[in-house]
């Protein structure tokens, strides 16, 4: 086995996609499948007057329909219990589901849609965040204080979760500052646009049911089929293919239990696969538009003494995963700074909208786009540069951050240092062109995590894990943690994944977390391999155990390199006797609770463990005669602790920006009056392009984080989509002469407030 | 129903008779009559070049495509790239650069690039993002694709 050279990291699962041969939910077909489809409410808001599915039922060739009447009519949502699996009275927005239709063909479940009459008596569609919280709107949720959510939340009609974080004295401080800059802005909602679009299939065994399905969280989309269906864990099997991206939006759990409940009416199994229009209308993972209201104030010399923001996040219909949201998006307004007086006070609030979710890093990159504009503009109001005001105030090692939290090791400005020298900030740039600059922040999620490894009797092992590829290759980065712990080789080890069935729980795609924890597992659990290893060597050459050295494919002696055995020979030897069979967990890393802050609707976001940390300069050339923004390069530099595998690693980066130019410039949800999305698909939702792309450099400030991952590392996937909008405007604030108050930052816009505000000196 | 035809298409060198209703697209007719489900499905609406396969070696988006078209054609899908267990320098390239992540998008971008360096053996970095840009890849930001395709092409006609 040779070592000579280390080999290109190439992921595990990628002959299969590059060759076609790699099956996607979308792709399976078991005997007999019948074809599902839903009947979406359309309207944003309306009372169900009449639901009649009699003509649809009668049609030939259709084998079910299904309403709320045929499911246990069970509320569920991971914070408030307001939602059932079928709108039941009452539609809230225009992707609510009322019926589903499974058919012998797509053209048959078409006609039955078309038979499905439902009479509505239209409600008052809650269109504007900022009307909703008003104490006279009309309610989305007319029995909300009867539904059932986590004690912590702080609920009042259409605000389903407020939450604050406050230190010190807010007035006081801006009282005592000389400057205080005042700052209003609002993001609109954007989507998470994985090309694949959701499928799912079901099929029922006796009283078991498996489902094949594209979600980036196989245990949670089990629970969700649990109670929605009212089964135990044990006859619910989620097995994800191939899964063709999520950045957030297959987070959850989505219409797993719609499916499974036709294939149990039919006796057949079902599958459904959306269309692109259903991606952008149906599902509750939509990034959330914020309303921001900003005040800082400053000395003289530059340092923050106080800052209060005020946000409303569209929640959309329903609370889905978005009830941590607040007090989330609070954290991201006071920002990665050192501010002693703070108030942050944030509500979610309910419209007629697609309910919002987890989205790649949600709440960050259109709260951090606001806090760093206003942050420009705090730093012009007092003449200073806006990179050297950065570097004053931002958190740094042994500094207190906003919600009290004082920091390890964290690399900060080391990343301001570096990003803004490599993109050549200061240098002289053409009139129509600026450098901008953003900093971000974003916690790694530590949690419960198993996986397992084997060793057969041949000398190759399977890596048998809870954890979800969605295609960041954290899954396929095992291989390596893996292989190094036993002295073998990635190739040696087969990865068995996605399968709820066969593998310890993980919390799945979500949070960055996967190599995070998941990596923990495996090392923990090839650990115990390793001891067993070296008690078979020590056994065979006469040495002690504690002697014996794993690596290059052989067991040997400490020093004597001569006394050695293959590993594959104690597999074999092992094979016959105690098997190679080891479990992992580990401990999750916990942060110290902060004492620093007075926090009302506490989820537990203000104090992170092993937080990570960016800077982006952004490059910008701006056509002023038109507003059209275009992105010339990118300097990113991250604080995500150790990175284990590069190619993977600088992938994530490339892939984020771009997620992040797009949110800046063109991706943009717009609503018609009646809150129905008026570009719910790809040719007015403008996803960047590989002409749109700009070089991207990238760098890892691989500082020593103290209770973080394995190794050292911190999670990546989420923090580069953080600050890249937030530095485009900086860049274009400076070309235009004024900031873009709203996000997408549209030529439309750009031009428009270039025209109406004053346009550059 | 009377709008079914019966008719032949050749995908990747095979001859494959079909019989489905005339209004089918390409798109769908290779992944269920045909049977090969590398090339996949994205949006329906010509936007995303997931479906892309090539025609007498021009790039289409086969969901837009009338099936019945195509007879008389050579149709290539992902899974016709591989000659025998070698895969295509294009194949080969895009994983050793690290261009392929969820996958979803690789068949078409696989796809746009062959019918690329078809006829432009020798593109500059312009050319490439430029004859890439009917594929929408939201994993990758692009950089490691058109690095692969760069590489091949130097591979291919150094």
């Amino acid at each position: 086995m040779s070592t000579t050279t280390v080999p290109r990291f190439v992921r595990a699962d990628g002959p299969d996609k590059v060759t076609g041969s790699g099956r996607y939910t979308a792709d399976l077909t078991l005997t007999g499948t019948l074809v599902a489809k839903f009947k979406y409410a359309e309207v944003s808001h309306a009372r169900i007057v009449r639901l009649d599915v009699s003509a649809a039922r009668a049609i030939p060739g259709v084998f079910a329909v299904l309403t709320q009447d045929d499911v246990p009519d069970v509320r569920f949502g991971p914070f408030v219990q307001d939602r059932t699996l079928f709108a039941r009275d009452v539609v809230r927005f225009e992707g609510e589901i009322v019926a589903a239709v499974a058919a012998i063909d797509v053209p048959t479940a078409q006609r039955a849609l078309n038979a499905i009459v439902v009479e509505y008596a239209p409600l008052p569609v809650v269109n504007d965040i900022e009307e909703a919280l008003a104490s006279d709107s009309p309610l989305v949720h007319e029995g909300w204080s009867q539904y059932g959510a986590a004690d912590v939340l702080v609920r009042e009609r259409n605000d389903a979760s407020f939450a604050s974080i406050a230190k010190g004295d807010v007035e006081r401080g801006l009282a005592e500052a000389d400057t205080v800059v005042h700052s209003r802005y609002v993001a609109d909602g954007c989507h998470a646009a994985p090309i694949e679009p959701r499928a799912v299939v079901a099929q029922w065994e006796g009283n078991k049911v498996t489902i094949w399905t594209t979600t980036q969280v196989p245990f949670d989309a089990r629970a969700g089929v649990c109670e929605t269906l009212e089964m135990p864990a044990s006859r619910v099997r989620i097995i994800v293919p191939h899964l063709g991206g999520g950045f957030g939006g297959k987070c959850g759990f989505h219409y797993e239990a719609h499916v499974a409940a036709l294939a149990k009416a039919t006796k057949r199994p079902v599958r459904l696969v959306f269309s692109r229009r259903e991606e952008f209308i149906a599902p509750d993972r939509r990034r959330e538009g914020i309303v921001f209201d900003f005040e800082t104030g400053v000395k003289a010399d530059g340092t923050i003494v106080a800052r209060k923001v005020w946000l409303a996040i569209d929640n959309g219909a329903y609370t889905a995963d978005a009830g941590f949201f607040s007090q989330l998006a609070a954290m991201h307004a006071l920002g990665p700074y050192q501010v002693p007086n703070a108030l942050a006070e944030a509500h979610l609030v309910y419209t007629n909208h697609q309910p919002s979710g987890s989205v790649r890093a949600p709440t960050a990159p259109q709260t951090c786009w606001a806090l760093e504009s206003h942050t420009d503009e705090v730093a012009k109001a007092i003449g200073m540069d806006p990179v050297a005001f950065r570097i004053k105030n931002a958190v740094a090692t042994g500094k207190e951050g906003p919600s009290g939290q004082v920091y390890d090791e964290i690399g900060l400005v080391d990343c301001i240092e570096a990003a803004t020298a490599r993109a050549g900030y200061g240098d002289d740039l053409p009139d129509d062109e600026a450098i901008g600059v953003a900093i971000g922040w974003w916690p790694s999620f530590s949690a419960a995590s198993g996986a397992y490894v084997k060793i057969d009797g041949d000398g190759s092992g399977q890596i048998i894990t809870g954890a979800q590829e969605c295609g960041t290759g954290a899954v396929m980065t095992l291989r390596q943690l893996v292989a190094d712990e036993l002295g073998m080789q990635p190739e040696d080890f087969e990865l068995v994944y996605q399968d709820t069935s066969a593998a310890p729980y993980d919390m799945g795609a979500t949070g960055s977390q996967t190599l995070f924890n998941n990596g923990r597992a495996a090392i923990a659990a090839a650990g115990q391999i390793a001891e067993q290893l070296k008690q078979l060597a020590a056994d065979m050459l006469e040495a002690s155990p504690a002697d014996i050295v794993l690596a290059d494919g052989a067991a040997s002696v400490a020093g004597t390199p001569s006394r050695s055995v293959p590993i594959a020979e104690l597999a074999g030897i092992a094979a016959g006797g105690e098997l190679l069979i080891g479990h992992g967990s580990g401990v999750p890393p916990t942060v110290q609770e902060v004492s620093g802050a007075m926090c009302i609707g506490d989820v537990g976001m203000t104090a992170w463990v092993a937080p990570q940390f960016s800077c982006h300069a952004v490059r910008v050339k701006l056509d002023k005669d038109t507003g059209v923004a275009r992105v010339l390069h990118v300097s990113t530099a991250h604080d995500s602790g150790t990175i284990i595998n590069r190619i993977g690693a600088t992938g994530q980066v490339e892939g984020g920006v771009m997620m992040g130019i797009g949110q800046a410039l063109t991706e943009g949800t717009r609503y018609n009056d009646e809150g129905q999305q008026r570009n719910a698909a790809l040719l007015e939702y403008k996803l960047q392009t590989c002409a749109d792309a700009p070089p991207i450099d990238i760098h890892f400030v691989e500082i020593n984080t103290p209770n973080a991952g394995p190794r050292g590392a911190k999670g990546l996937a989420e923090a580069p989509n953080v600050a890249t909008a937030a530095a485009i405007a900086n860049a274009i604030a400076k070309i235009a002469g004024t900031p873009i108050r709203q996000l997408p930052m549209t030529a439309e816009r750009v031009w428009e407030t270039m025209n109406t505000e004053g346009s550059p000196a | 129903m009377s709008d079914i035809v019966n008719y032949h298409l050749t995908v990747n060198g095979v001859d494959y008779p079909v019989n489905a209703a005339q209004g089918r697209n390409l798109l769908s007719v290779i992944r269920t009559e045909v049977g090969l489900t590398g090339t996949k499905e994205g949006c329906d609406d010509c936007e995303c070049g997931a479906c892309m396969v090539l025609l007498d070696g021009q790039p289409v988006n086969s969901c837009s495509f009338l099936a019945v078209q195509a007879q008389g054609r050579a149709v290539t899908t992902v899974e016709g790239l591989q000659q025998g267990d070698e895969m295509h320098p294009l194949q080969r390239n895009i994983l050793e650069e690290g261009g392929v992540q969820c996958g979803f998008c690789t068949p078409g971008m696989l796809l746009s690039a062959t019918a690329l360096l078809e006829r432009n053996p020798s593109p500059t970095e312009e050319e490439v993002r430029i004859g890439l840009s009917g594929n929408l890849c939201r994993c990758t930001g692009y950089a490691k694709i058109v690095a692969a395709v760069q590489r091949t092409a130097a591979e291919l006609h150094p």
